[in-house]
């Protein structure tokens, strides 16, 4: 396939599977999401922000070429900056802030939901076991950042005009770094993809990181789901020890599970418990990790009902 | 010994069935015993089952729904407080029959079916049934009832594990029970043709790995038979310990095969109270705990596990119900599995039906 073929393909995989298309980026960009489904992409996205840097210098490490390399450094610096204080994941950080979330818990990772790190860390992994190619190639969303950018940026202004447009900086420098970060890494990759096997190979490590960005927004999407108690369950206080019964089946949870499974209530997210149990239990770490492990495995033995994803 | 808690209460309202499948769990001998306990036998038997601290009723047989006084039954068991659940082959109840069971408190549902598709699991019944199950199953999901599919598995339906997992996704049913025949009462006459090979069981187990993958729902249980999985089965959740049956006649059994073993005394509910049945019949204390386990299981790590396996197996096939399970491959006579694994290899006898 021609290099011009070959772009294309790679374009046409952007306009059908980057996340542009997903029903939580739709939603955002036509103002429809509410400030705690916001909060929440700010504070889960910081993850996958952090990732970036690590996942760059993987690729530096699989990189002989000088000139390369001083190209690629530079995205390391974009995001770290030159001093402490500056650079993109500051400006995510000024974002988080101008949404209402602390700067320090954001920092901590610690409410990171399970989904969002699961996708973020396989993303980390594809790079690390695949070589500089597929790499690079991986890295070619970026070719329709741009664009997402200005969206975000317009529906931003007009729908959410709580957020302070001063955190809206981090999108504003994407808008000048995506478009030549892509091109660099587009040139690379049409000069090295020549062979059909390396352009197959290019174009699916190019599908994969649409599904790692779109599974991302998954998850944001499924700590939305509003959990409550399945209609099947028959609750039962036995000397102040909760006995869950259920087809087939009976659950004894902790007074810690206890706790989670009565702010089930349909009404509140599962962001929202985690967020409760962290006000009331601000010494305890990694609280919200815990909270989600326990509210899936409570849906997986059909004590809490399956919810449907908010839209 | 002081006795646990029971959580369980197997309801056998009758042995009387339509079916006549050839791995039945009833005993060989089921026309000996008669629906002897009546509604109100049956209602203080709920009674004293949720004093006790029963949870769950499985209402079962035979064929619970043969029973005139169905409905009766599911409204006391749900008086009672207990968690009822109705275990059912499908062809007899009709629809109004369903709803009426539902209003009376029923909670949830397990449906048999034999086989993916009609021929196949009619074969196996013994009478046509299929159709009419697959109805029943409507039915069910029109109730919002819970509802579990059970298939008993073995030589001649194992390869088709896919499918039977696609007409459960059809079904809409909640749960898949993926039961792999158990090697007694019937099924044990009919072992030779119903064993499955290791190849065969290692291949369904894949199936149900790429069902899981697929998707969430049904959630699936598929344990290995321990036949072939070299370790016993924890029978019953140990013997005497999370769940008693109560059989058509009013005998207390800590399991359905229980009163295949000679020699051991059950109470039953038309002379005792269930709380002395379950408390102090000897028969229900022989197995309890561990003092009666011998070696190996006596000082194996996995004895709280598997609680020493299952007492009639060991019966059954070593001639001693005290016997370390012959399933667990650090047994005595686990030969005795090792030779039937083989000789069913090399047999295709016909299945002979309960009748």
């Amino acid at each position: 396939m021609s290099a011009a073929a070959f772009e294309a393909r790679l374009r046409r995989i952007g306009a059908e599977r980057y996340h542009h298309l997903h029903p939580f980026n739709l939603r955002m960009h036509a103002g429809r999401l509410s400030r705690e489904e916001i909060q929440t992409w700010v504070r889960n996205r910081y993850y996958y922000q952090t990732r970036i840097p690590i996942k760059d210098g993987l690729i530096l490490s699989k990189a002989a070429d000088p000139d390369f390399r001083r190209g690629w450094v530079r995205r390391i610096r974009d995001h770290d900056g030159d001093a402490k204080g500056s650079g993109g994941l500051e400006l995510w950080l000024a974002l988080a802030e101008a949404v209402g979330e602390g700067r320090r818990e954001v920092e901590s990772l610690d409410d990171v939901l399970p989904g969002v790190r699961a996708t973020c860390d396989d993303y980390v992994r594809f790079v690390e076991s695949h070589d500089l190619l597929e790499s690079v190639a991986s890295s070619l969303t970026e070719l329709f950042a741009g664009d997402i950018m200005k969206t975000r940026i317009e529906a931003f202004e007009k729908h959410y005009p709580w957020v302070d447009t001063a955190g809206l900086r981090y999108f504003r420098s994407r808008t000048q770094q995506a478009p030549r970060d892509a091109a660099e890494g587009l040139r690379f990759v049409l000069e090295h993809a020549v062979r059909p096997e390396d352009q197959d190979r290019c174009a699916a490590a190019l599908e994969r990181k649409c599904e790692i960005l779109w599974r991302l927004l998954d998850a944001i999407e499924a700590g939305h789901a509003r959990p409550r108690l399945s209609p099947h369950a028959q609750l039962r206080d036995e000397g102040g020890e909760l006995l869950v019964v259920l087809p087939e089946r009976a659950v004894k949870p902790s007074a810690s599970g206890r706790e989670i499974l009565e702010l089930c209530d349909g009404e509140r997210s599962a962001v929202a418990i985690a967020k409760e149990l962290r006000r009331r239990h601000p010494d305890v770490g990694g609280l919200a990790g815990d909270v989600y492990e326990f509210l899936a495995s409570m849906q997986r033995l059909g004590v809490l009902a399956a919810q449907p994803i908010p839209r | 010994m002081s006795a646990p808690r029971p959580y369980n209460l197997i309801a056998e309202l009758t042995y009387r069935c339509p079916l006549r499948c050839a791995y039945c769990s009833n005993p060989v001998a089921f026309r000996g015993f008669p629906d002897a306990l009546g509604t109100e036998d049956w209602r203080r038997v709920f009674r004293e089952a949720a004093a006790l601290g029963v949870v769950h009723v499985g209402l079962t047989g035979g064929e619970p729904t043969l029973r005139a006084d169905l409905t009766e039954l599911v409204g006391s068991a749900a008086e009672a407080g207990l968690y009822t659940h109705l275990v059912t082959a499908g062809t007899t109840l009709a629809r109004d029959g369903l709803a009426r069971l539902r209003a009376a408190g029923l909670r949830s549902v397990q449906l048999s079916v034999q086989d993916a598709e009609a021929a196949a699991s009619d074969a196996v019944a013994g009478v046509p049934a299929f159709e009419r199950k697959l109805a029943f199953a409507a039915w069910v999901r029109a109730e919002s009832l819970p509802l579990t599919l059970n298939v008993v598995l073995h030589r001649r339906n194992l390869s088709r594990v896919a499918e039977i997992v696609a007409l459960a996704r059809e079904l809409g049913v909640d749960r898949l029970e993926l039961a792999n025949a158990q090697y007694y009462g019937w099924a044990l006459v009919n072992r030779d043709a119903l064993l499955p090979t290791r190849a065969q069981l290692d291949e369904a187990a894949m199936a149900v790995a790429r069902a899981r993958r697929e998707a969430p729902r049904p959630e699936i249980l598929f344990v290995l038979p321990d036949y072939l999985a070299g370790r016993p089965k924890p029978c019953m959740g140990g013997w005497g310990r999370r769940m008693l049956v109560v059989t058509p006649d009013g005998r207390v059994l800590p399991c359905h095969a229980a009163a295949s073993i000679p020699g051991l005394v059950f109470g039953n509910v038309r002379t005792d109270s269930l709380a002395a049945c379950w408390a102090e019949a000897p028969g229900m204390n022989a197995f309890r705990g561990e003092a009666w386990m011998p070696e190996p299981c006596r000082s194996c790590e996995e004895r709280a596990r598997d609680f020493g396996g299952c007492r009639c197996q060991a019966f059954q096939l070593v001639g001693d119900a005290a016997a370390t399970d012959p399933a667990c491959d650090l047994a005595p006579r686990h030969d005795l599995i090792e030779r039937a694994r083989r000789d069913a290899q090399d047999r295709e006898p016909p299945l002979v039906l309960r009748g």
